[in-house]
């Protein structure tokens, strides 16, 4: 194999066809559902009662992007074997250890629309712009990640440009998402999901026996080094899997794409949803990465010494041109419902909380909203593609935004079960563990001597923090201690001395335990103690045109008809 | 068994996860459409 990999093209007609067929089969799903005058509450969450079958395939595809195909078959070539499954296996824990918490969530918030709308009726402001604020970043980072990753193959696979690549992918997400906004983004995102796992069922053993089948592994294990052929390698561990794990309640929590499918999909569906979603997305991300475990043993170098092309490449090479095309709808259906997820996401935040809380603050007109919400998948989609075109690496950003939810975890969670969490704590909390995390992560100090044992033993605490939350959700508050308190001790003896020299983790994982530690100490001796029957009834629908469900709009009587406030 | 042939079984495992979970969801989907249908209403 060459090390500087020719791709093989598909014709620029061919490619034009398959975006057409693509780009317009999603807007004709989207003008079938669409309505002339579209409900806003319905635009954000879709009624509250979206079906099994449409859920699933929605939270799966909206969690499988472009960059996560990429970053496992990246893993896999990295860290061999156990690569994918330290990537793919922790991003699909993230959609499982969430659904306990979006149970609790949808009982005290049932009509809500974001989760920093929640969190404006429990707290306040603060914590709401917070969450809303990081929320924004982490959407605008994701969609034009997902641009930057369309140009990209569209420049790889046919002889259109980065930059025409990039403008046809706005141009069709925009398209069939602008009019009906959630609604049209989870419906697609079945065509989406059968496009994308189908061509996962036929590429992968294709791939596979083209490249030589089983004998690849005897001809190539010279290639790979000791650590990539151990399943449990330590270096696959610490360097992907740790950092992972750690991010696992921090992402699903930050992330509104998730919240709306949470409010969306029937509460009694809550669980069979997002178990779907975990099986569908770690299957589907991890058998993808085993591409990039197969260009390891093949010997394969990445074109330009980039692993982002391992994906292309391998495809490139080893399908033939219709299986290729097959290749292309699944990247694109990939990063495609996972932009149109954000820019739902993005909308229903400006329409919530921007327009609705802070600016109607219980006066909002539905028709408003719903410009607002159509304007901001506008401007976003401008934004992604001005950051997209310059091919800036915002992903920079996300260290950022991935600390800040990480710090909001805690503080979230316990917002939703315990009644002495306050604002002050909430917001101080947040923040000072925003700025421990800075330091650490960008080692703006020396980690050795005493400063880096303090910070280990820090860390510790958050192992136990992360595994006691974790825990929380399934077994209750008791088994969250004790396995909190047992897995810190257990890690205390392998990661003091040890952990700070891996500062990606060490930053995570102090994130946690600051944001923790200050939030439960500010809070336990409040004397407040809230009533959460209050979200209810704080948190109503803005649009009561249309068919909404009588029971809960009873409860939230107070503020239905003109919309949410405190 | 060898390792070649554990090293095939653990590639070609997932492709049929996703076939399985695929099919869970097209028969969730089926399901939702026949709901709306008979119900009269939008499935979304």
């Amino acid at each position: 194999m060459t090390p500087e990999a020719e791709f093989y093209q598909l014709s620029g007609w061919t490619v034009i066809l398959l975006l057409v067929l693509f780009y317009g089969g999603t807007l004709l799903m989207s003008t079938l559902i669409g309505k002339k005058k579209e409900n806003a509450d319905g635009y954000m969450t879709a009624g509250n009662k979206v079906g099994f079958g449409i859920s699933a395939a929605s939270m799966t595809a909206t969690w499988i992007w472009a960059s996560s195909m990429y970053a496992s078959a990246t893993s896999g070539y990295t860290y061999g074997i156990s690569g994918p499954i330290h990537y793919g296996l922790w991003g699909a824990l993230m959609i499982l250890f969430i659904y306990p918490f979006g149970k609790r969530i949808r009982k005290v918030a049932p009509k809500a629309h974001t989760l920093a709308e929640v969190m404006h009726a429990r707290h306040g402001r603060s914590s709401q712009l917070m969450l809303a604020g990081s929320n924004v970043v982490g959407s605008l980072i994701s969609l034009t990640s997902n641009f930057i990753a369309g140009g990209a193959l569209i420049a790889l696979l046919s002889p259109f440009s980065f930059s025409q690549g990039i403008i046809v992918i706005a141009a069709g997400v925009l398209l069939y998402t602008l009019w009906s906004g959630f609604r049209a983004s989870v419906m697609t995102d079945f065509a989406q999901v059968v496009a994308m796992l189908g061509a996962v069922v036929v590429i992968i053993p294709v791939v596979f026996f083209s490249a030589g089948g089983p004998d690849m592994f005897a001809q190539g294990a010279a290639n790979l080094t000791p650590q990539q052929s151990n399943f449990f390698s330590s270096d696959a561990f610490l360097n992907q899997g740790a950092p992972y794990i750690a991010a696992v309640l921090a992402y699903a929590i930050g992330n509104q794409t998730i919240a709306q499918r949470l409010f969306a999909v029937r509460e009694d569906l809550i669980k069979k949803t997002f178990v779907t979603a975990t099986i569908g997305y770690g299957a589907t991300i991890i058998g993808i990465g085993m591409l990039g475990v197969m260009a390891l043993y093949l010997g394969i170098s990445p074109s330009g010494g980039d692993t982002n092309n391992l994906i292309p490449q391998m495809a490139s090479t080893y399908l033939g041109p219709i299986l290729l095309g097959v290749f292309l709808i699944m990247i694109i259906g990939a990063l495609s419902s996972t932009a149109d997820s954000d820019l739902a996401a993005l909308s229903s935040i400006m329409m919530a909380d921007v327009y609705g809380q802070n600016i109607a603050k219980g006066k909002a007109n539905p028709k408003t909203m719903l410009m607002v919400g159509r304007i901001t998948m506008i401007v976003a989609t401008a934004a992604a593609l001005y950051f997209a075109s310059g091919q800036m690496n915002i992903l920079d950003l996300l260290v950022f935004v991935g600390a800040l939810w990480g710090a909001l975890v805690f503080p979230v969670i316990a917002s939703f079960y315990w009644g002495k969490v306050t604002n002050k704590a909430f917001t101080v909390s947040v923040l000072a563990a925003l700025a421990v995390f800075i330091p650490v992560r960008f080692e703006w100090f020396p980690m050795d001597g005493a400063t880096g044992i303090v910070f280990d033993v820090v860390s510790v605490v958050g192992i136990g923090v992360v595994l006691g939350l974790m825990s929380f959700g399934f077994f209750g508050l008791k088994a969250a201690r004790i396995i909190g308190a047992l897995g810190a001790l257990v890690a205390a003896p392998f990661a003091i001395g040890f952990l700070h020299d891996y500062t990606v983790l060490t930053g995570s994982l102090v994130a946690y335990a600051v944001s923790t530690v200050i939030c439960f100490a500010m809070s336990v001796r409040s004397r407040q103690d809230f009533d959460f029957d209050l979200i209810k009834q704080r948190i109503g629908d803005y649009d009561t045109d249309s068919e909404t469900d009588p029971e809960l709009d009873a409860t939230a009587a107070g503020t239905a008809a003109s919309g949410t406030g405190k | 068994m060898d390792s070649t042939m554990l090293l095939t079984i653990y590639v070609l495992m997932w492709p049929v996860i996703v076939g399985g979970t695929l099919f869970m969801i097209c028969k969730g989907f089926l399901r939702d459409w026949v709901e709306a249908r008979r119900e009269g209403r939008s499935i979304i």
